[in-house]
């Protein structure tokens, strides 16, 4: 099992945007992915396949986010996820 | 004339058409029209959405495109699928189950606090109700012929449908400016009337409607005189809109080329696109009581944070002025009990608020405008309302200065004040090099000024900002202002009407600030007399006798012009 912690910093949180750039790249891996929430409520996980979980875990901006998977190819899931996460998914940030 | 049914003006223009009535977004359980499955069918769903997107993405539409892109992936979202088929497994038939698994994950997102998350809430019961029409077998909706769309709401699955060489306009029962369809309209150009309360039921029997987006008006089975109305209106709408747009990128000035700043009023983050696009060149003005009305507790920092970090983000490099809050007694929020004031507007209000036992409230404010730039790396500029005085601007640098503790404050606010109490207008050239900026407020100034109850509708006529003793208060305003070398703009009703903005051209104001409706009137009202005739005609207004004469002075000006212009074309 792989895991993975990082904080979210795009201006506007994980909101459709970025939630689909996100959920798109978690799709390609074959491990399961999951995500929770560790600002607003570290016991709710939610599929990282899933466009409606990940939207509905609330992530606002400066919220720090847990990613793990477990399969063949988590190490890579876990590190390209984290990776795209501190670029901003496609979006500006703020340094 | 056939009486209108009165609504919300959510976008401009007029039109006549035959009535298309959106169908109901309906989730009653029936039999199946198909037997095709759940996953079959939210698989067509995800294909026609990816269709959409790409269709309105290559006609240039990409901000839609894009939540059609999102309502794909949840059409086969992996966790909405399994709940439908556990319910089918179950024995509910398919439409339910997709109805149901869709309302779960809506009110989850609609449940959280974030503004943007829980709008998502709308496209997730668009997608059910897509996935159900496509059970039933029924096909999209489509216009057959030039037609005005009429429902309670329309979502963003069925006007992105709709063929919009067929789509002349949209009246909605219900819905708000802000609606993705009123959005729509603008993109498109066409008319659209919302919030038109009785519109439906009016409407059963008809045939024909006409919308006039611009008065809020909605006419049903329109008579003959109604549809001479409507024709006039039509011509002078679409001389208007012709000579707008050709005006939007041109910047504004006087005849021989003398620049001001041309700027927004908005009152919410999502007025930010609407001014953008108008070819606004900042915010002069953001309200930001939306955020404090209608809630229970204040919005707290974070809250506000994003909604100030949308706007800055927005407008980039250009300056966006935010407006502490102006609340005072007369506002009834629960969280802020203030005891009931015989002159509310001479009262305990706004920067008031701070020596009166809340400080904090101000104080979240504030950090939540520093915390804004941070994020965006965008400078914000502050402004506070009702400072009366130096030892007000004084307590002004305070706050801020407290409300900076701590932060390592990468981007430097920029701190001005709204002057609107005559004190401080007469004190002009004292405070000016106290501050970063002045922007006056017209609307308050003028009541001050004229001690005239702005919420008295029988002392309106005494509210006319064009009074030659306002006139003189902004002139010493600029003055002072420009002495300490401080930009002096403009951000009440008067900036936005047209002989209002000549006659602040004239006085020599940097800057206008005022609603994008107003954009096309002001600049062609500036751009039509040179700066050298708009300070004559100021100088003249200021000895004038009445707020009507100088009206009249800037009136015949642009009437000149106009028949000058006439004449030579």
């Amino acid at each position: 099992m792989a895991e993975a912690t990082v904080e979210l910093r795009n201006p506007s949180g994980l909101h459709a945007r970025p939630a689909a750039t996100f959920v798109k790249a978690a799709t390609g891996f074959k491990s399961d992915i999951r995500v929770v929430n560790l600002t607003r409520d570290s016991e709710k996980s939610a599929a990282a396949k899933s466009m409606l979980g990940v939207l509905g875990l609330g992530v606002s901006h400066g919220h720090s986010i847990r990613i793990t998977a477990e399969g063949d190819d988590a190490d890579d899931a876990v590190r390209t996820l984290r990776e795209m996460v501190e670029a901003g998914l496609g979006e500006a940030i703020a340094e | 004339m056939t009486t209108p049914i009165r609504g919300v003006p959510a976008a401009p223009g007029v039109a006549r058409a035959a009535i298309w009535r959106a169908p109901e977004p309906g989730a009653s359980a029936g039999t199946s029209g198909t037997d095709i499955g759940l996953h079959e069918a939210t698989e067509r769903a995800a294909r026609e959405l990816e269709s959409l997107q790409e269709r309105l993405r290559a006609s240039g539409r990409e901000e839609e495109s894009e939540i059609f892109g999102a309502q794909a992936m949840m059409a086969q979202d992996p966790e909405l699928l399994e709940a439908a088929q556990q319910a089918v497994d179950a024995g509910t038939p398919a439409e339910q189950a997709v109805h149901l698994a869709g309302e779960a994950a809506a009110v989850a997102l609609a449940s959280l606090d974030d503004e943007l998350l829980s709008a998502r809430a709308a496209d997730v019961r668009d997608v059910a109700a897509r996935i159900i029409r496509i059970l039933r077998g029924e096909q999209p909706p489509r216009l057959e012929e030039r037609s005005i769309a009429i429902a309670m709401d329309l979502p963003p699955s069925i006007t992105a449908e709709l063929d919009p060489a067929l789509l002349m306009g949209i009246a909605l029962e219900a819905g708000s400016r802000t609606a993705h369809a009123a959005i729509l309209s603008r993109a498109l150009g066409i008319p659209a009337v919302v919030g038109a309360r009785g519109l439906l039921e009016a409407a059963k029997d008809a045939s024909e409607i006409a919308v006039d987006g611009t008065s809020g008006e909605v006419f049903i089975d329109p008579d003959a005189e109604t549809l001479a109305e409507i024709e006039r209106r039509t011509a002078a709408a679409g001389a208007e809109v012709a000579a707008d747009a050709e005006l939007r990128d041109r910047p504004l000035q006087t005849a021989d080329g003398h620049r001001l700043m041309l700027a927004a009023n908005i009152g919410q983050p999502d007025d930010a696109k609407r001014a953008i696009e108008g070819g606004a060149e900042g915010v002069g003005l953001f309200r930001t009581e939306f955020m404090f009305m209608g809630r229970a507790t204040a919005p707290d920092e974070a809250t506000q944070t994003t909604a100030y970090a949308k706007v800055l983000d927005a407008f980039g490099e250009r300056p966006v002025v935010i407006r502490l809050i102006d609340l005072g007694g007369d506002k009834d929020l629960p969280y802020l009990p203030l005891p009931r004031e015989e002159n509310p507007f001479l009262g305990v209000r706004a920067l008031r608020l701070a020596d009166a036992g809340h400080e904090e409230l101000v104080l979240t404010q504030l950090r939540a405008i520093l915390a804004a730039g941070e994020r965006t790396g965008r400078q914000p500029w502050i402004m506070a309302p009702m400072v009366a005085d130096l030892p007000d601007v004084y307590r002004l640098h305070e706050l801020v200065a407290l409300a900076a503790f701590g932060r390592t404050m990468g981007v430097q606010p920029k701190v001005g004040i709204m002057v609107e109490i005559p004190s401080v207008a007469l004190l002009a050239e004292l405070v000016a090099p106290e501050v970063a900026f002045f922007s006056i407020g017209t609307n308050d100034l003028t009541q001050y000024l004229l001690a005239a109850d702005r919420t008295n509708p029988g002392l309106a006529e005494r509210q006319d900002p064009l009074h030659p003793a306002v006139l003189r208060a902004i002139a010493g305003v600029v003055e002072g202002g420009h002495a300490a070398g401080i930009p002096v703009a403009v951000c009440g009703e008067m900036a936005g009407d047209p002989a209002g903005a000549m006659a602040l051209a004239g006085l020599g104001i940097d800057e206008l600030s005022m609603d994008a409706g107003a954009f096309g009137a002001v600049k062609r009202a500036v751009g039509g007399a040179t700066l050298g005739e708009l300070q004559e005609a100021t100088r003249h207004a200021m000895h004038a006798e009445s707020a009507k004469e100088v009206r009249s002075i800037f009136d015949s000006m642009r009437g000149t012009r106009a028949e000058e212009r006439e004449a030579v074309g």
